[in-house]
């Protein structure tokens, strides 16, 4: 399983540095996230106030297909969907209603999807999307730092793009170009333009 | 005059109630009973001498005894909000730890308790946690954020403090001023349930803090008794007033070290219960404030002390 590459927690204050570094740690962990987040710098001063994650994240999820997890095999009088992994069976139920009609959809048992011949190829099944998982990771990532980060820092300004995420967080407001100044020296570092 | 001791007897359920009327017969006080499927809890006070008895008589019943130092008191775990940074952990574990030791605990999650330049406390959480026998603090990580909002959320508390947070033990002394009654380092925002050796130990460090703390103000309170003893007005309020049977609270009244609080609406009962004859010719009302509580609508009886009233039950 590829693990976190890389947590730099810095701080002026080293008990509250190894805290923060627990904290990341186990919220990553708990939240599922650790595979996804290549990189995490985390920089906390309390004295400005100021809260500033970057980093990457590994490869984005691509979108799931029928074809991932299913085999269509096409019959003489119909399309059977043998069904290999269940996870995604909801969604997938979901879009063939949409597209065939209810009554075209028959489901025989939990692993089994039966159509009627001549609805769809087999090249058509299998590519049809049935979950984007990148939707739901962005809203995670940007909650788990929202987690990590102090409750009293309210103040924020937040991006995740392409890859790349920073959030950034304070108490008080926060200069126009907080990104300019501290966050893109942090990326410089890590060897990212942003 | 015999001690009463703050003990625990756990055993299961079956013949429990001979342990209740041993304690009851022996001059004891059974403060909290907790049914727990087949088990049962029973925070009490007892004779000091008598304990040996009670452990030869629970012994069939594989009944336990032991000490409890928090028995009969009411102690706040503050946290400075509700949302997910504070809690669930380390707050319910403070509270679930000392519950072990027979405190009552109450959590209270402060509206705007976050925050070095913006937390605060309002006026309802202060006389709240006023309420109580001792608060404990469970602050963050940072020393210059606790240094900082620690006044502000203090600000007209006038019971005991302890304080956790992740600095340790000398930091905390140092930052905080005028000094707390007590300190945990080592404690700060913990994400994870306390499982670790380490916290644990931590955990039994914040009991020994909060009983000397409490034992401090017990040697205060010997020195000018209360006109009656809290679990022995809480047992003649039990037996005297017929409502309290039907409340269902775990604890419909709450023994402290200083009074009791009563979980019946004040508007209705606060007369009835200063007009109480306790003793011959004693009503409640010559030994006890009887205050409304701002916890809901209950009451709250502060016992006065004996300096005060000249009265001893």
């Amino acid at each position: 399983m590829p693990q976190l590459k890389q947590l730099v927690v810095e701080s002026p204050d080293p008990v509250g540095r190894d805290a923060y570094e627990r904290v990341a740690a186990i919220v990553l962990q708990d939240l599922d996230l650790v595979k996804v987040v290549e990189h995490l710098y985390i920089y906390a001063d309390p004295m400005v106030p100021i809260f500033i994650a970057a980093g990457r994240l590994r490869h984005m999820p691509r979108a799931i297909r029928v074809g991932d997890f299913a085999n269509v095999n096409i019959g003489e009088k119909m399309i059977i969907l043998d069904i290999a992994d269940e996870t995604y069976l909801a969604p997938l139920l979901q879009r063939l209603w949409g597209r065939y009609g209810k009554e075209n959809v028959d489901q025989p048992d939990r692993f089994t999807v039966v159509l009627p011949l001549g609805v769809a190829g087999e090249e058509e099944l299998e590519q049809i999307v049935v979950a984007d998982p990148s939707e739901t990771l962005y809203k995670d990532v940007i909650y788990a730092l929202q987690y990590i980060a102090p409750e009293g820092f309210k103040v924020r300004r937040q991006y995740i793009k392409e890859g790349i995420f920073y959030y950034v967080a304070s108490e008080d407001t926060l200069p126009g170009d907080i990104v300019e100044t501290t966050v893109k020296p942090i990326f410089e570092r890590m060897g990212v333009t942003l | 005059m015999t001690t009463l001791v703050p003990v625990t007897y756990k055993g299961g359920v079956y013949r429990h109630d001979e342990i209740m009327d041993l304690i009851d017969d022996l001059g004891g006080y059974v403060v909290q009973k907790h049914v727990m499927a087949q088990d049962v809890v029973l925070q009490s006070f007892v004779p000091r001498d008598d304990i040996d008895l009670i452990r030869r008589i629970a012994k069939p019943l594989a009944g336990e005894v032991a000490e409890a130092p928090l028995v009969g008191t009411e102690i706040a775990v503050v946290s400075p909000s509700l949302e997910i940074h504070h809690l669930p952990h380390p707050a319910c574990d403070i509270a679930e730890y000392l519950r072990r030791v027979g405190a009552k605990t109450n959590m209270i999650g402060l509206a705007r308790g976050f925050g070095k330049r913006i937390a605060n406390l309002n006026d309802e959480e202060r006389d709240i946690i006023n309420e109580h026998d001792l608060a404990i603090y469970v602050l963050g990580n940072f020393e210059e954020c606790i240094e900082k909002k620690f006044p502000a959320i203090r600000q007209g508390i006038h019971v005991p403090i302890v304080v956790t947070g992740a600095p340790d033990r000398e930091t905390l002394e140092r930052i905080i001023d005028p000094p707390a009654e007590g300190y945990v380092g080592g404690i700060g925002r913990i994400m994870h349930r306390f499982k670790r050796p380490e916290e644990l130990a931590k955990l039994d460090e914040l009991v020994d803090e909060v009983s000397r703390t409490l034992d401090a103000r017990r040697d205060d309170i010997a020195r000018d008794p209360l006109s009656v003893f809290p679990p022995r007005l809480m047992a003649i309020l039990e037996e005297q007033i017929y409502e309290i049977a039907l409340l269902t609270h775990p604890t419909p009244v709450t023994a402290q070290m200083e009074g009791l609080r009563v979980k019946l609406p004040y508007d209705l009962y606060a007369d009835d219960l200063r007009a109480l004859e306790i003793a011959d010719g004693v009503a409640l009302g010559d030994i006890a404030d009887v205050l409304p509580s701002r916890m809901r609508n209950y009451i709250l009886v502060r016992i006065k002390p004996f300096s005060e009233t000249g009265i001893l039950v």
